[in-house]
């Protein structure tokens, strides 16, 4: 609070004119600001004219944690900063990690992959549509999308034993294989799941309320939406085709065939309509991938020569002559477990673009591990999308922009 | 949107007809929870923790070879062991964990060579006091017996065998092993 006193006053004594700007605290414990999000608004009347994001109250520091954490136990780590879709975060430290092991993963464990992360970006849509909506004053859209999503997390729930934190993939592949029960539901699940689309539609796509609240909020035009460094369906909303699962596909992307739906405007209007574009195409994904799953039946999920989840410090090299009955005679020398190095991967995560960056000095930790989430992107946006909208709308501007604040803070 | 519609407010009778047709039709999705309806969590739902009771001996399967400790990301098993002068084995004399540290990643259950550890089903264990989640050796045992007297024997956890893993990677007591 003192900061904003400090600030209170001097700009008081700056100015000029007889009006007084008048300063407002939104969040952190508003429910509207998704988290712990802190907006403080220069307001006049109510219109803002400046908004100053205040971030870090869920920052606990996971860069650093996982410097004194193997590779395997970061990947728990991850299932933390978007808790939304941890099974997509999960997706993106593996990918960094094997290409510092220069591990290839097999061909169903990338199907396996490829299924979770797009059941993460269906429920991480799906709740993000259900808060978006109740924000804006739909409550039905709200208990419906809960419904879906509900039984998504009981698939997921049956996939890897949790709901919510998954930590379902590992350095070298994933750590169960499906069931034929899991494959049974989620065919049902794809079957069904168009249907539920078109009732969210019919409930809020020609809403006139809904209407009144989304067009012409926030637009963003495609140079101003690059420049802000924005990703993910918010940049697609304003035109640009830019989807890393086209760019640069990772795990079984070049193997299935999807669009990556734009918008026109630029407006929370077409960013809605993106993401409803894109709960589609994620269902057909899946179910392109559920049907490749069958030729790979039996399989195994776990690449060769991938690292155990207890991976040693140091490992002694073997000797190259076998011994006949022991087995391998370790030399006394020791060798590294990863080469030194450092690897660089992104994924389209469901809010934007996810990228890890991680450098290793050879022992079984991270010297260094760098993660780029969109979210961060996206709330430093809102003061620019803001300027100059009324206070209401801005709940509309932070839902539309769909940020997670483990997501952000980390 | 023409003149008509606006009047008319045809969408929004479209959205209610909606509603009144889910309300009519449906079924409702919502269960009253503790006191009508049980919830049965999935095979393998990684909940509360519980060490396995070996059915010849009674007591624990626990080596004490500390991998679950050195695994656990959040640091929240604590084992003690004395080796045993006579048959150098080891035994453990205080096996701890703190569920309130615990970040349920199952990685303990994965890496155990003898199936000794293991995430219940069982999840409704909320407590009033620290003391109630934290787990010792007896505690534990008295988990399991707790879950099993619910479930089919043998007891097979997902985690323990995982599925489409190659059999290289398994330690060899995993390999056979078909329950408990």
């Amino acid at each position: 609070m003192s900061t904003t006193l400090i600030e209170i006053t001097s700009k008081q004594r700056n100015s000029n004119s007889w009006e007084e700007p008048f300063f407002i605290n939104m969040g952190p414990q508003h429910p509207s600001t998704h988290g712990v999000l802190r907006l403080v608004l220069e307001l006049e009347g109510e219109t803002i004219v400046h908004c100053d994001p205040r971030i870090g109250y869920l920052h606990r520091g996971v860069e650093k944690l996982a410097e004194n954490l193997n590779y395997n136990q970061t990947v728990v780590l991850s299932d933390r900063l978007d808790y939304i879709a941890s099974a997509a975060n999960n997706v993106a430290f593996c990918l960094a990690f094997e290409k510092l092991f220069g591990l290839e993963v097999p061909r169903r464990a990338k199907l396996l992959r490829t299924i979770v992360g797009e059941m993460a970006r269906i429920s991480s849509h799906l709740l993000w549509l259900a808060t978006h909506a109740l924000d804006i004053g739909a409550m039905t859209v709200f208990l419906y999308c809960f419904r879906d999503r509900e039984w998504l997390l009981n698939i997921f729930e049956k996939i890897c034993g949790a709901r919510l934190t998954h930590s379902y993939v590992r350095v070298g592949g994933v750590r169960l294989d499906f069931t034929q029960e899991i494959i049974d539901e989620l065919y049902k699940f794809t079957e069904e799941f168009p249907n539920r689309i078109l009732e969210y539609e019919t409930l809020i796509d020609v809403n006139r309320i809904w209407l009144k609240r989304t067009i012409d909020i926030a637009v963003v035009t495609a140079e101003k939406a690059i420049n802000l460094g924005l990703t993910g369906p918010v940049l697609r909303g304003s035109g640009v085709p830019y989807d890393v699962r086209k760019f640069r596909p990772y795990d079984a992307y070049s193997e299935v065939e999807f669009e990556v739906p734009v918008g026109e405007r630029g407006d929370t209007y077409d960013r809605y309509k993106v993401r409803m574009k894109e709960l589609r195409q994620s269902n057909w994904i899946i179910r392109q991938c559920l049907d490749k799953l069958a030729e790979t039946k039996g399989e195994p999920v776990l690449a060769e020569g991938a690292p155990d989840l207890l991976i040693p410090e140091k490992i002694k090299e073997p000797e190259p002559k076998p011994h006949p009955k022991k087995g391998f005679i370790f030399t006394g020398k020791e060798v590294d477990v990863v080469p030194p190095g450092e690897a660089f991967a992104s994924i389209e995560s469901p809010k934007g673009e996810l990228a890890v960056y991680v450098v290793s000095d050879g022992s079984n930790k991270p010297w260094r591990l760098r993660i780029r989430t969109p979210s961060f992107v996206h709330i430093s946006a809102i003061p620019e999308l803001s300027r100059g909208y009324m206070i209401a709308d801005l709940i509309a501007i932070i839902g539309t922009l769909d940020v997670v604040l483990g997501d952000c803070d980390r | 949107m023409n003149l008509i519609q606006k009047i008319l407010l045809l969408e929004i009778w479209k959205g209610l007809a909606l509603t009144l047709k889910k309300l009519l039709f449906d079924r409702p999705v919502t269960i009253q929870y503790p006191e009508k309806d049980k919830v049965v969590p999935a095979p393998g739902f990684r909940g509360r923790h519980a060490l396995v009771r070996d059915p010849q001996t009674g007591d624990t399967l626990c080596i004490a070879c500390m991998r679950c400790a050195r695994v656990c990301p959040s640091k929240c098993i604590y084992i003690e062991y004395e080796v045993d002068p006579e048959t150098k084995k080891r035994k453990i004399k205080r096996y701890d964990i703190e569920a309130l540290r615990c970040v349920y990643c199952g990685y303990c259950e994965e890496v155990c060579p003898v199936n000794a550890v293991v995430l219940t089903e069982f999840f409704e264990y909320a407590g009033y006091s620290r003391e109630e989640v934290y787990f010792d050796k007896e505690r534990l045992l008295k988990n399991w017996d707790e879950f099993i007297a619910t479930q089919k024997r043998p007891y097979l956890n997902p985690f323990w065998k995982p599925r489409g893993i190659p059999e290289k990677y398994l330690p060899i007591k995993k390999r056979t092993f078909t329950g408990v």
